[in-house]
């Protein structure tokens, strides 16, 4: 006979209490030193809002939330296994469904046909400039992260410094900084396209260097470091960068210009408004998403594959460990230096409190949610976490807090690593790798049957 | 003595207070088989890892001498650097990538010591493709020598253990040794995967001119294959001869073989 507290399900229903008690408190409104339960009980602001409509009874929707977190939780055990099974056949890949490649093509065709559409589907100037600010950015930045994090199978927490290099490149190369621009002649960012992509690829190459000698955690934190070095730099040097106020903060400096076009008979200038941008972005995701591809198939991304998977036999047959990591980095920081010269150009000035550590992991948990290593994934997990973070915020259901956001965001990612521990689309080499350290290497044969062409 | 392919002096490698390898010398003439055995822990691996460039001893002179006659000393280059002037190898434990499929595995090492460019791999221009190509014929011809050609496909951690050990020996040829140093080949392998095993090492020598350098615990294939042996024990060298001498040997029958009565079972 088992003590009474130790018997499994009353176990789990202190657990439940406790989850939904955490979440609960964390959901809340801030407490105030007077009163730091408010969480659970309400506050005067609470109560006068929409969502004050459940404060009065707040106990019981917690309770009624535990009970029901409890019920699901014991189902689960329950029903487990058929249930699962009938999870994981309705998650089954997309790839395996259109794994022919004529069938891909055209399905990529039409994607890229709606994504051409889509300013105009969505024809809301809210979701306009989300399109190009929240997503097309972050489909750059989740594209260069996953050739670092993905291919090479290094985890870098810094990515943000590559992003604001290109950003304060575009600043100065236009005239926007406090510091005179090179030659003191004004760019067009056009042009400062590729210097903001040399320089990126330098930075990567210069910080890649030294540090890529270090192998996982020890290496995260180094780029963690890099990532914060360059906002503190950012933030500290007034007389260059401009300071906390960012470009345009100093007397003399004036906004990062647009881009423009004047080339024979065609003259553009683009302006303020989205969807222009969202055009000009469109073609380099899918230059970047061309070049990234051929790259993984090359054997450069052969070459990051072996040196992801043994490191030491990698070396054994004549692969340069730090010359093809550097090589990563330096390649995966391009298409984040792109994205610093679209969005300070698009947004005319640029702060150094855009670029903080939040950004460098919402990018990391778009290519974990998406699928590492694998391009349609992190494009479709950037699609999805941007839309989902922007519609919460856009469009707050009752009790949402913005505050809350990465919560949620971090509950979703759980949840999707619990089912599909791969990410959304798994890249195939990826999928290998986890169902092999899953089943150990002796089960291989029955679970890799058929995966193979 | 310029046909030594590798001419070992003095090395001694520690670990702190640890001595692996403790003033070995050795040699090995070029097309030569040669073994290294002794009982676990006698250094044998730690040698390899010396050879190979992944340990650095700290005392000793490693001296290399690939096709084009020119010395190299290894200690001190990087793995990829001795892999590149011509030193391949396989591990104890197989060391594949496993999540590749055998072509890939024996691709990547065909390919591993042409230049990289970053844009000729993007734009895939005429050199670039000829060179793939140049590299896929390289991989289907090794799969062909080791038998592996069946099984091009199929994802490398669903072979055999023999299996396991042909795509490492087919993976470290392609990169176009002088010298293949295989570590334990026979571990985990049937009776009748030893037999082709047998085979197909000689085969490597004969018909690939790879001299062999071979640690290996199972007798019988070491006295089949090896033209020359080197007994290690504690990390020094105890006796170095024919397999006949070897066998015959009082100093290796005590450190190594334990009793006159299981050489013959053994052997």
């Amino acid at each position: 006979m088992i003590t009474w507290w130790r018997q499994p399900w009353i176990r789990r229903l202190m657990t439940s209490l406790a989850v939904v008690a955490v979440v609960e408190l964390m959901t809340g409104p801030s407490g105030s030193f007077a009163a730091p339960t408010t969480g659970l009980i309400g506050s005067y602001n609470e109560r006068v809002s929409v969502y004050g409509l459940f404060v009065g009874r707040r106990w019981m929707v917690f309770l009624v939330l535990a009970l029901a977190f409890f019920g699901v939780w014991s189902a689960w055990l329950r029903g487990g296994p058929r249930m699962r099974a009938a999870l994981r056949a309705s998650t089954a890949s997309p790839r395996d469904v259109a794994s022919r490649r004529p069938v891909r093509w055209g399905f990529y065709v039409v994607l890229l046909v709606v994504a051409g559409f889509l300013p105009h589907l969505v024809n809301d100037p809210y979701w306009q400039s989300v399109l190009v600010e929240q997503i097309a950015v972050f489909v750059l930045l989740a594209l260069g992260l996953n050739v670092v994090v993905g291919f090479a199978g290094l985890l870098d927490l810094g990515f943000v410094a590559f992003y604001a290099i290109g950003a304060y490149t575009t600043a100065w190369v236009t005239g926007a900084l406090p510091t005179p621009a090179p030659f003191d002649v004004h760019l067009n960012p056009f042009w400062a396209i590729p210097v903001a992509i040399v320089f990126v690829m330098v930075a990567g190459i210069l910080l890649g260097t030294p540090t890529l000698r270090l192998r996982g955690d020890y290496l995260a934190i180094v780029t963690l470091g890099f990532g914060e070095i360059i906002t503190i730099f950012a933030n500290n040097l007034y007389g260059i960068t401009g300071g906390s106020y960012g470009s345009g903060g100093t007397t003399g400096s004036h906004p990062i210009p647009h881009f423009s076009i004047a080339l024979g008979p065609i003259h553009y200038r683009w302006t303020l408004a989205p969807v222009p941008y969202y055009y000009l972005t469109l073609v380099f995701v899918v230059l970047f998403i061309i070049g990234f591809s051929l790259l993984e198939h090359s054997r450069i991304g052969r070459a990051w594959t072996a040196i992801r998977e043994d490191e030491v036999a990698a070396e054994s047959v004549g692969i340069n460990p730090l010359k093809y990591k550097v090589m990563a980095f330096a390649i995966g920081a391009a298409s984040a230096g792109f994205a610093g010269v679209v969005t300070a150009s698009q947004s005319n000035f640029i702060f150094p409190a855009t670029f903080t550590l939040q950004l460098s992991i919402n990018v990391l948990v778009l290519v974990i949610f998406g699928g590492m290593g694998s391009i349609p994934g992190v494009v479709a997990g950037a699609v999805v976490i941007q839309t989902v973070s922007m519609y919460l915020i856009h469009t707050p259901p009752a009790g949402f807090q913005e505050s809350d956001l990465y919560m949620y965001i971090g509950a979703l990612l759980i949840v999707t690593m619990i089912f599909r521990p791969a990410g959304l689309i798994p890249s195939r080499r990826r999928r290998r790798e986890i169902v092999l350290s899953e089943a150990g290497e002796s089960h291989a044969d029955e679970v890799l049957t058929g995966d193979v062409a | 003595m310029s046909d030594l392919i590798f001419d070992v002096r003095n090395v001694t490698l520690r670990f702190g207070g640890v001595v692996s390898l403790n003033d070995v010398s050795l040699h090995q003439g070029r097309g030569e088989i040669l073994a290294v055995i002794g009982p676990n822990g006698a250094g044998k691996t730690s040698l390899f890892n010396s050879l190979t460039g992944l340990y650095r001893p700290q005392e000793g002179v490693i001296t290399f001498q690939g096709r084009d006659g020119v010395p190299l000393s290894i200690i001190g280059k990087k793995a990829h650097r001795v892999s590149a002037a011509g030193v391949a190898r396989t591990f104890q434990a197989s060391r594949m990538f496993s999540a590749l499929t055998t072509f890939e595995n024996v691709k990547i090492g065909a390919e591993s010591h042409r230049g990289i460019g970053v844009l000729g791999a993007m734009v895939r221009g005429p050199r670039t493709r000829r060179g793939e190509h140049e590299s896929d014929q390289r991989t289907l011809d090794l799969l062909a020598f080791v038998g592996l050609q069946e099984k091009a496909n199929v994802v490398s951690a669903s072979l055999s253990y023999g299996d396991r050990r042909r795509l490492e020996i087919a993976r470290g040829l392609a990169t176009n040794p002088q010298v293949l140093l295989l570590d334990e080949p026979a571990a985990g392998t049937n009776p009748a995967e030893k037999i082709q095993l047998t085979e197909l090492i000689r085969r490597v020598r004969d018909e690939r001119g790879v001299s062999i350098l071979l640690i290996e615990h199972d007798m019988k294939l070491v006295m089949a294959l090896a033209e020359r042996l080197y007994v290690l024990n504690f990390g020094s060298v105890i006796a170095e001869g024919t397999p006949d001498e070897i066998r015959a040997n009082p100093a290796v029958i005590e450190a190594y073989l334990g009793s006159a009565e299981q050489t013959e079972d053994r052997a």
